[in-house]
Order: C-alpha cells, then sequence, then structure tokens
C-alpha cells in the first residue's frame, strides 16, 4: 500500500495541487514557510480528519477560500500484504462548520469509520513535546495510537469525554449524590476500557521502547511505564497489564468513593483516565530520571523518535502490512552521531513509503538516493 | 418583511430546516395549487387543537387519559419508560409490545440544565401501586440515556420494582426514534434484568 496521489484544493498555503508520489518515496524539499509541513499535516488529515499539529478546521482553509478539500488515492502493490487500494476524501466548509469524509466516494457516517485508512505515522520536531511537555501530550500519542490499532478505542474514548463533561457540570452546581452516582457506572464501565487498553499497549510496547532509544542513542538505556491516575490495589501487577476488567472497575470505583469530598470540594471529577500518564525516564545507576525533568535536548528527542517508531511498529503488526512513514524535517534537530544512527535505523527498516520533507537535498532527505526529489515553493509542488 | 419572509422564517424554526430549505419549502407552496396550502395549514391547526398530552403517561393523543391508558386488552403489568412521546411511535411499530408507556421528557443532562426534578418520575413512581410488576427502560442508548436508566433503576430497585433495560442492539448513539421495528422487537425480546 502507498500514497500515489494527493490532491488539494485550498489546503493552508495549497490552491490547487494534484501530487503524484512513487511507491518508494518522495523527499520534499523546500525553505520554510514554502508549504513542506502543510503538505505532511494534508496527508494525515486524512487519517485522523484532524491537524496533528493541533490546528482548528477553519484556519486549515486557505486565505479567502470558503473551504478546503484533500483527497488521497492509497494504491495496492503486489507485495503479498493484502489490502485494498481506497480513496479518502475530507472537506471542510466556512460556512456552517460542516464537515465531510468520504471513502471510495461513499460518506462516512461516522468519523471511527475511516480513521486510520492511509496508514501513515508522522515524525515531527514538535514531537519533543511529548516528552519535555505536560501529560496531556502523552495522553494524545496514547490515544492516537491506540485509535489506530483498537477498532473500539475511539467509541470509547468519546464516550468517556461525553460522560465526563456531564458530570464535572453536575459536580460544579453541586448536585446531589443520587444523581452523581447515575453518571458514575458509565464513567467507570467505559473508563475501565480505557485504562485496560492502554496498560496492555504500554506494557507490550515497553522493551520496544527501551531497545530504540538505546539504538539511537547509542547506548543510554530508558524506560517506560503506565503511571493511571486510578492507583492499581495489587502492587504484584505493577504495570497493570495482567488486571481484569473487574479489577480496573472496582479500583476505580473505590477510589471515587474515597475521594468523594475531594472532587465535590474542587467541583471536578479528580480521577480517571483523563488524569492518567505515560512515564518516561532515563535508567540511572540506581534509580531512574524523568526525562520530562532530567532529560537532555538530544535525549528528549531521542524518546520522542522511539515513541514514534514504537507507534510504527505496533501499527505493522495490528494491520499485518508497513505504515507510510512521514518524516518531518527530524534530522535538523539532532546531533550528527544521533542523526546518523537514526538514519541507519530508518533505511533499516522495513517501512513501506517513505515521506521526507528537509530544507536542503542531502543524503539523509533523500535516503540515500532511494526517494525522489520534489520541490515546494510557495505552495507549488514540482517534481525534480 | 413580506409574508413570504415570514413562512419561511417560520419553516426556518422547525428541527433540520435551514434557511435554504425554508425557502424551498415556501416556493414549493406557492407554485402548488391553492387547495394543497389550505390543507396544510388546516392539518396543522386540527393537530394542534386536538391532540392533548395523556396527563397520566404523557404520550400524545386525541384523547386524554390516552388510548393506551384507556384500553382494555393492553398488559397493565408492564410499564415501558421512554424520553419522549416520539419514541412510542417506533416500538408500537415493532408489533411486540402489548403493556403501558410512560414518558419522561427527556434525559438527565446536567449541561441542559435536566436533573431528576425535571423529569416526570414523581409520576411513574406513583403509577407503581397498581399492580405493575416490570418497568422496562427504553431510553436511548446515549450516555445521557443511559445515566437515566442507572438512575431510575436506583430509585424503582428501591421499591422492589422488577426493571428490565432494553438489549444492546440498538445502533450506539442511535435514537430509539430512528431504529427499525425489527430491531426494536430485538432489542424488547433480549432484555435484560438491570
Ligand atoms: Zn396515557
Amino acid at each position: 500500500m502507498f500514497l500515489a496521489r494527493i490532491s488539494l484544493r485550498n489546503f493552508r498555503n495549497f490552491e490547487n495541487e494534484v501530487i503524484e508520489l512513487p511507491q518508494e518515496g518522495a523527499a520534499l524539499i523546500g525553505a520554510n514557510g514554502q508549504g513542506k509541513t502543510n503538505l505532511l499535516e494534508a496527508i494525515y488529515y486524512l487519517e485522523i480528519f484532524r491537524s496533528f499539529r493541533g490546528a482548528r478546521d477553519d484556519q486549515l482553509v486557505n486565505f479567502g477560500a470558503e473551504y478546503f478539500r484533500v483527497e488521497a488515492h492509497v494504491a495496492c502493490v503486489d507485495d503479498g500484504e493484502g489490502g485494498e487500494a481506497v480513496e479518502v476524501a475530507a472537506g471542510y466548509v466556512r460556512d456552517g462548520r460542516r464537515k465531510k469524509v468520504t471513502i471510495n466516494g461513499g460518506e462516512a457516517a461516522r468519523m471511527a469509520e475511516g480513521i486510520g485508512r492511509i496508514g501513515a505515522i508522522i515524525f515531527t520536531a514538535s514531537d519533543v513535546e511529548m516528552v519535555a511537555g505536560g501529560p496531556g501530550a502523552r495522553r494524545r500519542f496514547l490515544d492516537i495510537a491506540l485509535s489506530l490499532v483498537e477498532p473500539s478505542y475511539l467509541a470509547d474514548l468519546q464516550r468517556y469525554r461525553q460522560i465526563l463533561t456531564q458530570r464535572n457540570e453536575l459536580l460544579r452546581e453541586r448536585g446531589d449524590a443520587s444523581s452523581l452516582a447515575a453518571w458514575n457506572d458509565g464513567l467507570v464501565a467505559v473508563g475501565s476500557r480505557i485504562m485496560q487498553a492502554r496498560a496492555r499497549w504500554i506494557s507490550d510496547a515497553r522493551p520496544r521502547f527501551s531497545r530504540h532509544c538505546e539504538a539511537i542513542s547509542g547506548g543510554e538505556e530508558a524506560a517506560m511505564e503506565y503511571a493511571p491516575s486510578v492507583s492499581m490495589i495489587n502492587g504484584e501487577q505493577a504495570d497493570g497489564s495482567k488486571l481484569t476488567r473487574e479489577e480496573w472497575e472496582s479500583a476505580f470505583r473505590e477510589q471515587l468513593d474515597r475521594l468523594r469530598e475531594r472532587e465535590r470540594r474542587r467541583g471536578v471529577t479528580v480521577v480517571g483516565p483523563h488524569r492518567d500518564d505515560l512515564r518516561l525516564g532515563l535508567l540511572g545507576r540506581r534509580d531512574q530520571l524523568s526525562l520530562r525533568a532530567f532529560g537532555s535536548a538530544g535525549q528528549q528527542r531521542t524518546a520522542a523518535i522511539a515513541l514514534r517508531m514504537v507507534e510504527a511498529e505496533t501499527w505493522r503488526e495490528s494491520r499485518g502490512r508497513r505504515p507510510i512513514v512521514m518524516l518531518d524535517d527530524v534530522f535538523a534537530e539532532l546531533d550528527p552521531q544521533r542523526a546518523t544512527r537514526m538514519f541507519e535505523m530508518l533505511s533499516s527498516q522495513e517501512w513501506g513509503q517513505v515521506i521526507v520533507t528537509s530544507p536542503k537535498p542531502d543524503d539523509y532527505a533523500l535516503m540515500g538516493g532511494r526517494l525522489s526529489e520534489y520541490r515546494i515553493e510557495r505552495g507549488r509542488v514540482n517534481r525534480i | 418583511m413580506s409574508v413570504i419572509d415570514d413562512l419561511a422564517s417560520e419553516f426556518a424554526r422547525l428541527p433540520g430546516i435551514g434557511r435554504k430549505t425554508a425557502y424551498r419549502l415556501t416556493h414549493h407552496l406557492l407554485k402548488s395549487p391553492p387547495e394543497e396550502a389550505g390543507r396544510l395549514a388546516g392539518a396543522i391547526v386540527t393537530m394542534a387543537e386536538r391532540v392533548k398530552r395523556c396527563a397520566i403517561c404523557g404520550s400524545l393523543g386525541e384523547t386524554d387519559p390516552c388510548e393506551f391508558c384507556l384500553s382494555g386488552v393492553r398488559d397493565r403489568t408492564t410499564i415501558c419508560v421512554v424520553e419522549e412521546a416520539s419514541d412510542i411511535a417506533a416500538i408500537e411499530g415493532s408489533g411486540s409490545f402489548r403493556g403501558l408507556y410512560h414518558v419522561l421528557g427527556g434525559c438527565l443532562s446536567p449541561l441542559d440544565g435536566i436533573g431528576p426534578e425535571e423529569l416526570k418520575i414523581d409520576a411513574l413512581l406513583a403509577r407503581l401501586d397498581d399492580g405493575v410488576g416490570e418497568v422496562i427502560l427504553a431510553t436511548n442508548p446515549s450516555v445521557e440515556g443511559e445515566a437515566t436508566a442507572t438512575y431510575l433503576h436506583k430509585v424503582l430497585a428501591s421499591r422492589g420494582m422488577s426493571v428490565t433495560r432494553l438489549a444492546r442492539g440498538l445502533p450506539v448513539g442511535g435514537d430509539l426514534e430512528y431504529a427499525d421495528g425489527v430491531t426494536i422487537a430485538q432489542a424488547l425480546a433480549g432484555r435484560r434484568d438491570m
């Protein structure tokens, strides 16, 4: 499977572009502000139907235009991986803020139906926020990674947010205990499904994460672990991945009861997967140091890349095929040693199509000549 | 504003009708023979005059009490609780329920300022003395509908009532109102104790 064609209409600084891409991939070369990242944003928009940069849909519409539309044709190749060719399109109209997603020309009834059809993983310089920033960025990473591999996860997440919003409103207006209890069943049931999925994913990802960190950094060990807001009762099962749904439910319920007074005082739900974190650390001689607090810029970037590598691997295993990998100017941020190791790792991996952006057409960007070169200038794209 | 704009703005107040559709409907009526507009206007006036809300169950019909509450053949030991009167038509359409109804008039939703007091829950409790054995909770499968069912279950179970919930199978997030008869019949047949 590879992205054979992408059409953009009024998306950011692209007015009307149709770009054909070869199976091996492309290096998109251009100075800053010409639209390299915008193009990756458009491609990834068709994967999750929102901006990976956190922009609102109306901010994606070309200045002065009324709508944007992005279409992709994902083609099939005879590589034994199977899969089907697919056309994914998304459009947004300013008037009425209408958004429409179509798969093979048919409108998707729900976003979840269309999500993950492109099969792309994106590495960007801002990924470092996942390591250096607050827990929200790490939850977002987990949520996207899990939504792409577990079909019911996104629906659970949306349902959990709805329940949480209603319950918080009730707490804010000091609703009585029996009204509050009516929302607890749903919060606990859906929240436990989310925590169980996260715990399992993280447990599976942990050794991969350390391996990738070690490989890029050249020997520094790192670790990840689930830090659920609902603390686990059973100390032996430290990572929570062996806990049953019922065990998560009773732990969650017990802590809701215990923290009842505090949440009444604060007027907000104080425990649950909306407060989870993914703890990332450096393995020191005696203890573990938080990468967020003590990691150097290079160590933090390494960990961010390792997280994306894990995402790509779990994606590949769950789908049984290689993802399309997009690298948004990631080599520039790394010191030469890390960049070389990263480059070697990426070149040796069994990736599918690779799309790289870079200001210069150097060896890294062109993957040693494997990729075709495209020039991007003011929203126009030309193959060299 | 012209009389044309007047009518269009009335249409535009209806759910699901935007400004464009409102004008399309208005112009459709303008092009049709005058009798057609007369029939539509007459039907609206008659409906508004004749349809009453049943003081017992909250359903809409031409009599108060309604045909269900007055019926001599319906099963008076089972009450099916729904959010809106419009849900009744969907359940009746399945042809697999012969008991009575109770309309809550919505569902719990703190964001919309709807708590238990805003729903017809006291009226439901008041009906439970007359030999009612089972209450079926047929609120929607939305998070609000589920919370409402949880709330009612606690209230009803404390009074020794047998409480059942429609089986899953209704499309998640899909309203009862739009489910087809076969789906509803299956959901009713598979209802479970809460
Ligand atoms: Zn009645």
